[in-house]
This record gives C-alpha cells, sequence and structure tokens, in this order.
C-alpha cells in the first residue's frame, strides 16, 4: 500500500491552551515530514470532515491524530478499515495528567514525543490482511450428552448449525437420569419440580441436526477452529489414534536415552492427520462430573452403611427408601476449619434442602436437620431456602459437626458452636454428606487435543482442576481456543446455572466459527483482522515461540520449527515477545515498529533535569488505569513516555535495548497481576515478562547498567490512583542512580 | 458451655405456634436485628433471637422455663425492624399462649382454652351452668315494669324472705365465688410451676432464701406497681400507642374491683348491721348518685372504650402489618368487650325499664363474667399473673439472693 500521510492535532479539551500548538505542528512537519493540520475540535462533524476531506481529496490513507486517548472517540476517528489511524494521545497523557507547577517546556517535549511516536508508529504500519482458511467447517462438536451437552447441542442446532453430541453411557441424560426431582426454575421458586430431563432427551433425539452418538468417545482431536478433525472411538476402548501424552524436551532425552519409558508407545504422532477424522469447527466440552469420594473424613463414619452421600442418598430417595430422620452434613471441618466439603460450590447447599424436602414429603413425622457452615442459596434460590426453611420439619443451624456415632439402631450426630448457642446431640437414622462434584478434567485431559503443548488444557490447578480459563472475564473460554467448557467440568453448577452455561458456551462455539471464517481474532481481541508472520527462514528452532504461546497456538515440526494455526491464535504477541530473532511480527504491530517509536523520542544529553523514561503499559488494564488517572487530574511525571503495548507478553527485550541505548534513563513494564489469581487477559503474558525482564537485568548487569533501571509493576484496572505513585517511586529510584551512563553515546 | 444437650424438636409445638400468631417464626434467619432493637436483651442474653430459634427447633421446655417471653410487652420494635418478617413480637406472643396451656391446671381445662374450635363449649359450660342456677332458683321470669325499676336485677335470682342473705346474691355468689377461687387457686399453681422451672436455670446462694415477706415487699410488689404504672409499656417503640387502650382497661378493672368490693361489702355485710328498712334500700340497685355507682360507671366506659382502642389497633395491625389474627387475643378482646357493653348496657336498660332485654343482656353479662373469671388463668387474660411472676422473679434473678453482690 502506498501511503499517504496527513497528522491532525485537536486543539480541544485543553490542548491548545496547554502547549504551543504552532511548534508543535513544526515538529510533525518537520522532523517527521508530514502535512499537519489542527482544528479545535476534531471528534466533531466539522473536525471529521476536515479529514474526510484530504482522505476523499488529497489521498490520503494513513491518519495520525494528535487528540484524545485512543481508547475514547473510536468510532468518530474510525475512517474505514482501508485506511490507518494511528492516536498520539495528547489528552490525557499529555495536557491532563500534568503535575501542578510542570515547566511549559517539559509538557511541550512530552507532547513532541508523543507525536513523533504517532508519525513513526504511522510509517512502520501496514494494514493487516485476515487470514482465510481454504475450507472452513462449520459444525460443531458436542462432548457429553448431560444437560449441559444436550442443551447446547440444542442451542447451536436452534441457531443453524450442525451438532454432532457424543456420549459415552448407551443412553442420553448423564446424572439427572438418577434425580427424584429437580430445583425449582420458575416464580414463586420454592417447591420442587417433577424431573425435566425426558424432555430435553426427546428434544435432542427430535431435533435433525443432531447426531447423537452414544457409547462414544473423542480419541483425538486434532487441527484448528474452523478444522478440527475428531477421530471417535468406542467408550473405555484404547486405539493408536488416543491422543498422545506430552513429552517435554528433557522427558524425550530420557526416552531416548533408553532412562524412561515413551508413553506414547504405540499412538500416532500429535502432528499426524486421520484422514478418517471427522471435521469441525469448533467443540463443547460438557463432560461433567463425579461424586467426590468423603472417605477421608473418618469422623462422620463414611463406611457406616447409615451414613451416605447425597448422591447415594438421591438414588434411595429415588427407590422411595427415605428413614424419618436425617442429618445432613455440609462442612466436614469439624472444630478445625469451617470449609464445607470440596468441589461443592453452592450446588450441595440446595442438593440438602432439596433432599430435606424428600425426608418431608415420605414421613408424616419427617425430621431433617440441615448443619451447615454455608448455606449458599443464589439468586431466586434464595426463595428455595425460605421455603425449606418454614417447613415445620426442617431444622437448619450453623453447626461444627465434631462426630458421628452409632447408636443401637440409630446414629447420634454431635456439634458444636449451633446457632442454639449450646453444643447439640441429634439422634437420627441417617446422616448424609455433601460430597462435591469432581470435574472431569480433574485427572485426565478429557478434551484429547493432539497439540504440542499436549492433550488437556493447562495450568487446571489454578482452578482446582475446572477446565476453565477466567471466570469472571472470559466465562467458556479455555487456554484453548475453539474448545468451550459449559457445567459441572467447568464450575459445581445446578441445573439452571449448567443450561445458561451450557446456551454461553453454544453461542462462544459459533462466534468462534464465524471470527474463523472471516478471519479475525475470536477474543479478546474479538475482529482483530492480524495474525502473527512468520519469516522462516531466520527461524533458529529454538522453540522459545511454541513453549510460551499460552494458547498452544503452535505445533512443531521434527526439527521445532513452528507451525503457526493462526485460528488458534489469540493475537497477544507473546509469540513475538518470545523471538530472540524477532522474526514474528503483525502487519501493524510489530518488533520493528515499536522499537523505531522507542528511537523516535527525543532524549536530551546532559540535562540531568530532564531524563527520560520509557513505560510499556499493556493496553488491557494498566493503559486505561493511566488515563482514568489523567481524568481525575492526577499528575504523572513528565519525563516518561508511555507506548501501549498489547499484552505484557508481547514485549520483546530489545525494545528495553533500544531504549537505554538511545539513552534513556530508565524501562519500566506496567501489566496485569499474574499467580493465583492472575488478571492478564492473555493468561500467561505478564508472568512471562516478568520472567524475561529479571534476565535482562542480569545482561544489563554484566553491560555495567544497574539492573533497577528496568523493572516491572503489575496494576489492576482499579489501581488508576495508584498508578502515578509508583511511577513516580519507579523514577525516583533511577534519580538516585543518575543518569544513564551510556547517554549520547 | 462444654455439655452436650440431646435435641429433639417437637412437632405438634410447632405446628401449634404457627397457628396461634407464630406463623412467620420459621423466617428467622438469626440476623439478630431483634436483640439490637429489643430493651429487654443484653449482651449475654440475645433477646428474642434465641427464643426464635428454640421455637423453630420446637423446643417447648426451654421456652417454657424462659422468663423472658412474659417480660416482653410485645412493644412491636423487633417485628417492625426485623428484615425477614419474622415478627419476633408475635411470635412470642404465641409462644406466651402455649405457655399459659404449658402450666394451666387443670390441663384439660387449659388445652380446651387454647383452641378456637372449642369456643361453643366455651359459652357452653357457663350458659349452661347460669341457665341451670337460673332454673333451679326459680327466679326464671321476666319481671313487670314496676317491680324492675324498683329492684332492678335484685331479683334474678328470685326472692326469699331470709333478709342475712338475698337469694340474688346467694346465686350470684354461689356462681362467683367458687370461679374466683378456683381460677385463683389454678393460677397460683400455674405460677409456682413456673417459678419453680425458671429457678432451674438459677445457681441461688443456699445460704440465704427470701422470707415470704421479702417476696412480697422486695420482688411482687413493686413488680405490680411497674406494671400499674405501664413504666415497661412506655418504653415501647411501634406500638407505644396501646398504653392508650391498655392503661384505661387496666384502671377500669381495678375500679370494678373496687366497685364489686363495695357492692359485696354493702350487700353482704354492711345490711346485716342495719335495719330492716335500710337493707332494703341497701339491697336495692345504688344509686346514680353515690360516689361508688360513679366510679362503676365511669370504670364501665373506660373499660369500653380501653378495649374499643386495644379492638381497633388490633384490626389495624392485622391489616396494615399483617399480624395474623389470632384465638388467643380475640377471645379476650371479644370477651371483655362483652362484659363491658352488657354490663353498661343491662344497666342503661334499667334504667330505660324495659325487663325482658335488661334480663337478657344481664344474662349474658353474667356468662361473660364467669368465663372472664374461670378461663383467667389459660387465656391471654392470664398475663396478668403471669407477667408479674415473670417481673417478680427478674427482680429475685437480679437480687443478691442469687447473684452475690459485685459478682456480674
Amino acid at each position: 500500500m502506498d501511503k499517504k500521510y496527513g497528522a491532525y492535532i485537536c486543539t480541544g479539551c485543553g490542548i491548545g491552551e496547554a502547549l504551543d500548538i504552532e511548534a508543535l505542528t513544526q515538529v510533525v512537519t518537520g522532523e517527521m515530514s508530514m502535512e499537519c493540520k489542527t482544528h479545535e475540535a476534531l471528534c466533531s462533524k466539522a473536525g471529521r470532515e476536515l479529514i474526510e476531506n484530504d482522505i476523499n481529496n488529497e489521498g490520503v490513507n494513513t491518519v495520525v491524530i494528535g487528540a484524545c486517548s485512543p481508547r475514547v472517540m473510536r468510532e468518530e476517528f474510525d475512517f474505514g478499515d482501508d485506511k490507518i489511524t494511528v492516536r498520539a494521545n495528547l489528552r490525557e497523557q499529555v495536557v491532563w495528567c500534568q503535575p501542578e507547577g510542570a515547566g511549559a517546556d517539559f509538557t511541550q517535549e512530552l507532547a513532541s514525543d508523543y507525536m513523533r511516536m504517532g508519525c513513526t508508529q504511522a510509517k512502520k504500519t501496514d494494514l493487516p490482511v485476515p487470514f482465510k482458511m481454504d475450507v472452513i467447517n462449520k459444525k460443531i462438536l458436542v462432548m457429553g450428552g448431560g444437560i449441559a451437552g444436550m442443551t447446547s447441542a440444542l442451542e447451536a442446532a436452534r441457531a443453524g448449525y450442525e451438532v454432532t453430541l457424543i456420549e459415552k453411557a448407551d443412553v442420553l441424560g448423564g446424572k439427572a437420569l438418577g434425580w427424584r426431582k429437580q430445583f425449582p426454575t420458575s416464580a414463586p421458586w420454592s417447591n420442587l419440580e417433577e424431573n425435566s430431563i425426558a424432555d430435553l432427551v426427546n428434544a435432542v433425539n427430535a431435533n435433525d441436526s443432531i447426531t447423537v452418538k452414544t457409547t462414544t468417545e473423542v480419541a483425538r482431536i486434532s487441527g484448528a477452529p474452523g478444522d478440527f478433525g475428531a477421530t471417535f472411538k468406542a467408550a473405555g476402548t484404547k486405539g493408536e489414534w488416543d491422543a498422545p501424552f506430552r513429552v517435554t524436551v528433557d522427558e524425550q532425552d530420557k526416552i531416548d536415552k533408553g532412562q524412561m519409558d515413551d508413553p506414547n508407545v504405540g499412538m500416532k504422532k500429535y502432528t499426524e492427520a486421520n484422514p478418517a477424522a471427522e471435521k469441525f469447527g469448533s467443540v463443547v466440552l460438557a463432560t461433567g462430573w463425579t461424586p467426590a469420594d468423603v472417605s477421608e473424613f473418618e469422623h462422620l463414619l463414611p463406611g457406616n452403611d447409615k451414613v451416605v452421600t447425597n448422591a447415594q442418598f438421591e438414588k434411595l430417595a429415588k427407590e422411595g427408601k427415605v428413614p424419618a430422620r436425617v442429618a445432613f452434613i455440609q462442612s466436614p471441618g469439624g472444630e478445625e476449619h469451617d470449609k464445607d466439603f470440596p468441589y461443592c460450590n453452592s450446588v450441595t447447599s440446595m442438593v440438602a434442602l432439596k433432599q430435606a424436602n424428600y425426608v418431608r414429603e415420605d414421613n408424616p413425622d419427617g425430621k431433617a436437620y440441615v448443619l451447615y457452615q454455608h448455606m449458599r442459596t443464589p439468586g431466586n434460590m434464595e426463595m428455595f431456602y425460605k421455603a425449606a426453611q418454614d417447613n415445620d420439619g426442617i431444622f437448619m443451624t450453623k453447626a461444627a459437626v465434631t462426630s458421628v456415632e452409632e447408636q443401637g439402631a440409630s446414629l447420634i450426630v454431635n456439634a458444636k458452636d449451633t446457632l442454639l448457642n449450646e453444643d447439640i446431640s441429634l439422634e437420627v437414622d441417617m446422616v448424609v454428606l455433601a460430597a462435591g462434584m469432581l470435574p472431569a478434567t480433574i485427572d485426565k485431559a478429557s478434551i484429547n487435543l493432539a497439540y504440542r503443548q499436549g492433550p488437556g488444557f493447562l495450568d487446571l490447578d489454578l482452578f482446582d482442576g475446572y477446565a476453565d480459563s477466567h471466570f469472571i472475564c472470559f466465562p467458556y473460554e479455555t487456554r484453548r481456543t475453539g474448545v468451550y467448557t459449559c457445567g459441572g467440568v467447568r464450575k459445581a453448577t445446578t441445573m439452571a446455572e449448567t443450561i445458561d452455561d451450557a446456551g454461553g458456551a453454544a453461542l462462544k462455539a459459533i462466534q468462534c466459527i464465524e471470527s474463523a471464517d472471516r478471519g479475525v481474532s475470536v477474543h479478546p481481541r474479538s475482529g482483530d483482522q492480524s495474525y502473527p508472520e512468520f519469516f522462516f527462514q531466520r527461524c533458529t528452532q529454538c522453540k522459545r515461540c511454541t513453549e510460551e504461546c499460552p494458547f498452544g497456538a503452535l505445533d512443531d515440526d521434527e526439527k521445532g520449527t513452528p507451525l503457526p494455526n493462526p485460528t488458534r491464535c489469540r493475537r497477544c504477541g507473546t509469540c513475538m515477545g518470545a523471538c530472540p530473532e524477532r522474526i514474528i511480527g503483525f502487519k501493524n504491530y510489530n518488533v520493528d515498529m515499536i522499537g523505531s517509536m522507542v528511537k523516535s523520542i527525543e532524549v536530551p544529553e546532559d540535562d540531568d533535569d530532564k531524563l527520560r523514561y520509557l513505560v510499556l503499559v499493556c493496553e488491557n488494564d494498566a493503559y486505561p488505569a493511566l488515563d482514568m488517572a489523567a481524568m481525575r487530574r492526577k499528575g504523572l511525571n513528565n519525563l516518561v513516555r508511555f507506548i501501549p503495548v498489547r499484552c505484557l507478553g508481547s514485549v520483546n527485550v530489545v525494545w528495553v535495548k533500544d531504549a537505554l541505548s538511545s539513552g534513556m534513563d530508565g524501562v519500566m513494564l506496567l501489566g496485569c497481576k499474574y499467580g493465583d489469581d492472575y488478571q492478564c487477559h492473555f493468561v500467561k503474558g505478564s508472568e512471562i515478562a516478568n520472567k524475561r525482564m529479571d534476565n535482562i537485568g542480569e545482561t544489563l548487569g554484566s553491560l555495567g547498567l544497574e539492573p533497577e533501571r528496568c523493572a516491572m509493576k503489575q496494576v489492576a484496572i482499579t489501581d488508576f490512583n495508584k498508578v502515578p505513585d509508583m511511577i513516580q517511586e519507579f523514577v525516583d529510584q533511577i534519580d538516585e542512580l543518575g543518569p544513564n551512563p551510556f547517554k549520547g553515546f | 458451655m462444654s455439655e452436650i444437650t440431646r435435641v429433639e424438636p417437637d412437632l405438634k409445638f410447632i405446628k401449634y405456634l404457627k397457628s396461634a400468631g407464630g406463623d412467620s417464626m420459621k423466617k428467622c434467619y438469626q440476623c439478630a436485628t431483634c436483640s439490637v432493637v429489643c430493651p429487654l436483651a443484653t449482651e449475654d442474653n440475645p433477646f428474642p433471637r434465641k427464643e426464635m430459634i428454640w421455637a423453630q427447633w420446637g423446643l417447648t421446655e426451654k421456652l417454657a422455663a424462659d422468663p423472658d417471653i412474659l417480660l416482653c410487652h410485645q412493644c412491636g420494635d423487633c417485628t417492625a425492624y426485623c428484615p425477614r418478617g419474622a415478627k419476633p413480637g408475635d411470635v412470642l406472643g404465641a409462644i406466651r399462649a402455649y405457655a399459659y396451656t404449658h402450666y394451666g391446671f387443670p390441663q384439660g381445662l387449659a388445652k380446651l382454652c387454647s383452641d378456637g374450635k372449642n369456643l361453643p363449649i366455651l359459652i357452653g359450660i357457663p350458659v349452661l351452668l347460669i341457665g341451670i342456677l337460673w332454673m333451679i332458683s326459680g327466679g326464671m321470669h321476666i319481671p313487670d315494669v314496676e317491680t324492675f325499676r324498683e329492684v332492678g336485677f335484685g331479683e334474678f335470682f328470685g326472692h326469699w324472705d331470709f333478709h342475712w342473705l338475698t337469694k340474688n346474691v346467694f346465686f350470684i355468689d354461689l356462681i362467683f365465688v367458687p370461679a374466683f377461687f378456683f381460677a385463683a387457686f389454678a393460677v397460683f399453681k400455674g405460677a409456682s410451676t413456673m417459678w419453680g422451672k425458671m429457678s432451674e436455670s438459677l445457681d441461688p446462694n443456699p445460704d440465704f432464701r427470701p422470707s415470704a415477706k421479702q417476696y412480697v415487699g422486695d420482688f411482687f410488689v413493686p413488680a405490680i406497681v411497674e406494671s400499674v404504672k405501664h413504666t415497661r409499656f412506655n418504653e415501647c417503640g411501634v406500638n407505644r400507642d396501646r398504653v392508650k387502650g391498655h392503661l384505661p382497661l387496666l384502671l377500669s378493672f381495678i375500679a370494678l374491683f373496687v366497685v364489686t368490693t363495695y357492692s359485696f361489702l354493702r350487700k353482704d355485710l354492711f345490711s346485716l348491721l342495719v335495719s330492716e328498712e335500710m337493707r332494703t334500700i341497701l339491697h336495692a340497685p345504688i344509686p346514680q348518685a353515690d360516689p361508688f355507682k360513679v366510679l362503676a360507671n365511669i370504670g364501665a366506659i373506660a373499660l369500653i372504650v380501653g378495649v374499643g382502642l386495644l379492638w381497633i389497633k388490633r384490626s389495624r395491625d392485622e391489616d396494615e402489618r399483617g399480624t395474623h389474627a389470632t384465638f388467643y387475643d380475640w377471645f379476650l378482646i371479644g370477651l371483655i368487650m362483652t362484659v363491658g357493653v352488657t354490663g353498661l348496657g343491662a344497666e342503661l336498660v334499667r334504667l330505660f325499664g324495659i325487663p325482658s332485654f335488661a334480663y337478657f343482656l344481664y344474662f349474658i353479662h353474667l356468662v361473660s363474667v364467669f368465663m372472664l373469671f374461670l378461663y383467667m388463668p389459660y387465656t391471654k387474660f392470664a398475663h396478668m399473673v403471669y407477667r408479674i411472676v415473670a417481673m417478680a422473679f427478674e427482680k429475685y434473678r437480679e437480687s443478691s439472693f442469687v447473684k452475690p453482690a459485685g459478682a456480674e
């Protein structure tokens, strides 16, 4: 594309008053040799017309806008997919964030640098071209024929998609087949309902768009969204197309030396494609849960025949064998802790209430005791709780159940710290323990992908084994693009929650297929047309990109050369940050582009009052936090230059070197929290960046530069009031070190 | 508390409480808002929060031995502030109703009085009793207007010439004196059982026990004085305007008690000491100008006004606040209203000189007064005794007989 540039500076929102616009224009026209026009309100109709006239009459196709933050006025400054628009943030990051009494020259220099960076970015940006697959498969594979899977299949079918539903048992229905009744699903939310699973099974069987395969399992799924290849097998069997286990480089080394058995003997390599595989566009994983084992809680007599789990009690209730006096124990911690049984979430609270109702239904003088540490009845289920509480024969108390003893034909339940303000014992005929719901992914891959990074999801220990990626920000998504989870495999859910979940997962699966079809990213950068491109001639097969990609988008060949799967990619750029050869880049976001922007910053020599700091800011949370700080007129140090990045994972250490070698005095990375409760939109980006910064610190040390000149800080989007101080702290720290000794070289 | 209590909920009790105005009790989720607003609650005594869970769990014995349920004057603050609509005040009312039945002696009669279904029997007993006695007395005919104007109801139960005791007074005494003593004995027995149960939780100083004089002087007299003064009623928040009805009602009872005593003295004792002529005068209706008659009339009016105000308030609460209508409450309101209206009505109709209607009202009046006496120990009316006993108990509990001086 032949670029014709046009730069525009807005003088509204206080920009015109705070800056010498004449001088700023000269920076653009002079140093950057671009046409530059100003307007008092670029976002207004007249302002837009000014730009559109140049586009239409002068042939401008690359627009640099020096105005407000790129996070606002997106529609106003959208001139179409065939135009490049670059925003220089003069309002939030220059004018609105000036500390009190800031020297005018400082502010002016800051603005000039942002215009330089904007113009440089415009020069280094190309229009992205969407990645189009040759063939797209729009069928959806749903794994698991329980409530979640069947609902998901129905929702997808109703939306016009072909669905294949596989179930390992010989009938559809899953766990719900064994339930006597189900929770209320509509007002007044107080009465149990007849089990409706048969209706759901019938609806699935009657739907022409759904192909049901029972007693079937997935051996392996290879490929990528829009082109998954699923190999099926009879449930419970093994075969050569089973998904191979992950073998790390070290393990492979041991296998080669004969120190370790190859776990994948007799299995096809993960890169091998099964010609018989069935093609799908995306997958919904609804492989559910199994009741947890409670035998470890010995003080509750788990071995006694009158002590059962909630799952066993449901079966007894269905058979009509409900005794008159039953204690429901929700929390096994006794006096040690108040945790509920593991993996219970809120479901077991409501199950206890349901089963307490059975006790009352089946016995005129039935007494059901619910002994809990937590009673969790979210949403309208509060009404169900109230109704149970109102039942004459249902007795509830918070309690630390210390022991269960056998006494003749009865059981004695002893409890402390009850609401009755005394230690109580109850004589009952049966004790029901609120066993939790273990996700299918807790001990096996379940999804069985033939990926380089292994058959399962990564780091599920962060979610106690549930197949999840980020519960709050990205529900249904997993670490594998194109695979969406719902129901018990994602979280211990009730039927109603599962149904909601299933609809969500089906919609995600559809979104994925349609995005793949358009050649754009699914999430979280929905609609992004760019994708990473590799300059393979210079690849050294170091495998960093294939290892570090948080989403397993890159497979590799025998030698270790990456095999990209653009539809699996989320466009975070972690591969680009990882690549030591700098051969990975996007059309509109690459190593050269950011590096050039860094180098375009003017670094004064021999002026100790005008040190320069570079802060690479994650655009997801940290950048908005900076904008929010500016909107609240919190001063930001005006020696600092901010450059937004897609994710800290995309930060290539060469940018740090670029900054320091051009004389800047310090480089900071601002990104999301990582670790157990990470907030990184790309899961691993900020964590990886942190490791890289540790490593670069060592390198700097060997060059005679203080490692403290580089730092990484974690911020949440809500930290806007702390960010200015965090930055100031970093600046002060480097002030003590003095200017970069390489300044001027 | 290290001792483990075996808990066995009483489902029948729960059912009873729900039918007797405590229908909302199961809603309580132990947030303790009630204990925060209740003036009776202390740091160690989360009242009525603990009573609510005892009620939910059907723990009858604990509730029956709890003086606090009787110290509660149902000021309504807990009910007004309850975030869940559990109406602790109403539940406590139901528990009190249960307590009167629980301690009631004899149990059969107490149970009979606890259920609205038995109302026909409850009315039937006195109607039959008084009716039969009326028949036996031979006075069962309507007098002519002249005689009626002269003697009033003085010959309701007929007339004989034994001047020391008129036939009428004889029959009235025959009916009411045993009823009074029966009720007094029954309520004494119930209240003393209750005192014993309440004392079980105490740890009294074994070296000192209050004398009878101290029981009366230190505990009961102050309790009675406090009740008459309505001190606690005036501390009430939401239900404060109940005092407007309850105070005149209480004072009217005192006034009518004084008048009845006077009437008893005048007709049964003074008449013995005076001449024949004078005796006739004393046996005739008390003249309207007599200060005691004035007091009686004022008392009757105060009674009707007082109970009327309570009637209105209760109806309004039921409409506006969703207070549950109970037999326990309405039986007493209805009964007192009947006593007042028939009493005053009989007097007015007597002055107008319509013997048949007057006799009819007088009969109902006798029946209703009898019911008030006989059923006092088992109905809401029992609160006048049980509450004073509980208030006395509270003073005893706080006294140095139980709590050594200086102890917390």
